[in-house]
């Protein structure tokens, strides 16, 4: 042990474990992709609620909001897992994951994320000038017409910085998702560091992983930067 | 028929009364100047015009139909605003700010719109900058878009808010050039500015507002030559200096 014939060795694991790896990373990135589009499909419309909505509804969004943004992502993960009637799935054949703790931690990264894109998307409504919504009333648009024309086209270039926070938080708190047992990256890369003997190699096996969230989260960032530049509006400050 | 009529003309935010028995006319062809210290209520009566605020008391007729009664939106079709601030939408080119109402108010096609939007660039001056964004154009530029954008929705009444004080003063001159072109064509303007000059030759009626109360109402001439009032002499008196 720690002797760097033995480190070899573990290196040497790692590399022909390398199918492991790949199947928790296309989980990872399933996992990221649901949970991101749940929280948009949830937080578009909360954050417009937070920023055009009245009456009950609005209090509704927004308490729902402060209490999923103020309650720890494991937490939230094990309580959809055990407290939600999620029926038995089955598994989803070639990546071998269980639908149902996919389908738990989806709710509870892609709902957590909604109430954090909610604020990212109000945020960005709030930042474009009254007059703007103005000069669109002025020339005979209805409030909803001038919000979908005039309002949103610029508050979603607005929240490009804000969502590709928010990007980088939920890839890598995919990695809460071992808590109930989901085969993604982390769970699959403990599982190889758990066999009999293979004890020696958790250190390399946890920097592979590392550096294989590094990367997504990299180029990810890199590809929405470029996205942002290209629809940034001539001129302006973006 | 009067095109515009005020009537008692009410308004207040809390306790601050800002309008006051506000009350007059104008006719189609019109160009009505309205004058005032800061604070006097001006801004807020242009607005009440097109229902961008809400008015507490009195009436406002467009063209004998009580504003109040007519759709809000339809009402801005009818009536155009120049803003202080220009207020174009970023993310559109020139030409696109002016298509947008064409096209999702007027039902106009995209070819209508924007064969329409570029006649009226181009008789502002800006046929070479139609693809430009806001951003890249001068701000007496955009100002004249922001009134090509107004008129090209062939509104019956256009309001101008100020629509030269936030334009350094060599830009200035572009924006009442067209401002006056309008007003030879006979355009029914209601507009708030300080240019003295423009008041004096464009305006067929000159109001004065103090206070949120209408001081003395008369042609141009009048109010400059011998007014009725001494507040009116003093703050034209000064703002004529300024303008030297």
């Amino acid at each position: 042990m720690g002797s760097v014939v033995a480190q070899a060795g573990d290196w040497a694991f790692v590399a022909a474990n390398w199918e492991t790896l790949l199947l928790g990373t296309v989980v990872t990135v399933l996992l990221t992709a649901t949970s991101l589009s749940l929280g948009f499909l949830a937080g578009f419309p909360a954050g417009t609620v937070e920023v055009y909505g009245s009456g009950w509804v609005r209090e509704v969004v927004g308490t729902v909001g402060v209490v999923l943004r103020g309650t720890p992502i494991v937490v939230l993960i094990v309580l959809f897992y055990f407290g939600l009637p999620i029926p038995d799935l089955g598994t989803l054949p070639l990546v071998e994951i269980r639908m149902d703790t996919f389908v738990a931690a989806t709710l509870a990264l892609g709902l957590r994320s909604g109430a954090y894109q909610s604020q990212v998307f109000r945020g960005a409504i709030e930042s474009i000038d009254e007059g703007q919504m103005e000069a669109a009333r002025s020339v005979g648009l209805s409030s909803r017409q001038a919000i979908r024309h005039v309002v949103f086209p610029q508050a979603i270039r607005r929240s490009i910085p804000g969502f590709q926070n928010e990007f980088t938080i939920v890839l890598k708190d995919t990695s809460v998702a071992f808590a109930i047992g989901l085969a993604e990256l982390l769970t699959r890369a403990e599982n190889l560091y758990l066999q009999p003997g293979r004890d020696t190699a958790i250190m390399e096996v946890i920097l592979v992983i590392s550096a294989i969230y590094f990367v997504l989260t990299f180029a990810t960032n890199r590809t929405l930067d470029y996205l942002g530049e290209i629809y940034a509006i001539p001129g302006g400050e973006g | 028929m009067s095109l515009l009529e005020l009537d008692g003309v009410d308004k207040s935010y809390g306790d601050e009364a800002v309008l006051h028995d506000v009350g007059f006319a104008m006719d189609r062809g019109d160009v009505e100047v309205i004058v005032g210290p800061s604070g006097s209520g001006k801004s807020t009566l242009l607005r009440c015009v097109n229902r961008l605020t809400e008015i507490d008391d009195g009436a406002i007729y467009l063209d004998g139909e009580e504003v109040h009664s007519l759709d809000e939106n339809a009402l801005r079709r009818r009536v155009g605003m120049v803003f202080q601030s220009f207020n174009l939408f970023a993310h559109r080119t020139a030409r696109g700010n002016i298509t947008l109402g064409l096209t999702e108010v007027l039902d106009l096609s995209r070819a209508e719109a924007r064969s329409r939007a570029d006649d009226y660039l181009a008789r502002v001056g800006l046929a070479e900058q139609a693809d430009s964004y806001p951003a890249e154009l001068s701000g007496g530029q955009q100002q004249r878009v922001g009134i090509a954008r107004a008129l090209a929705m062939d509104p019956e009444l256009l309001l101008f808010d100020e629509p030269t004080s936030a334009l350094d003063p060599e830009l200035i001159g572009d924006v009442l050039a067209v401002m006056r072109d309008l007003a030879d064509e006979g355009m029914t303007m209601l507009c708030v500015t300080h240019e003295m000059g423009f008041a004096r030759s464009a305006a067929s009626t000159l109001t004065f507002l103090d206070g949120g109360q209408v001081v003395e109402r008369g042609p141009p001439e009048q109010l400059f030559e011998k007014p009725s009032h001494d507040r009116t002499r003093s703050f034209l008196g000064e703002l004529t200096d300024l303008n030297r």
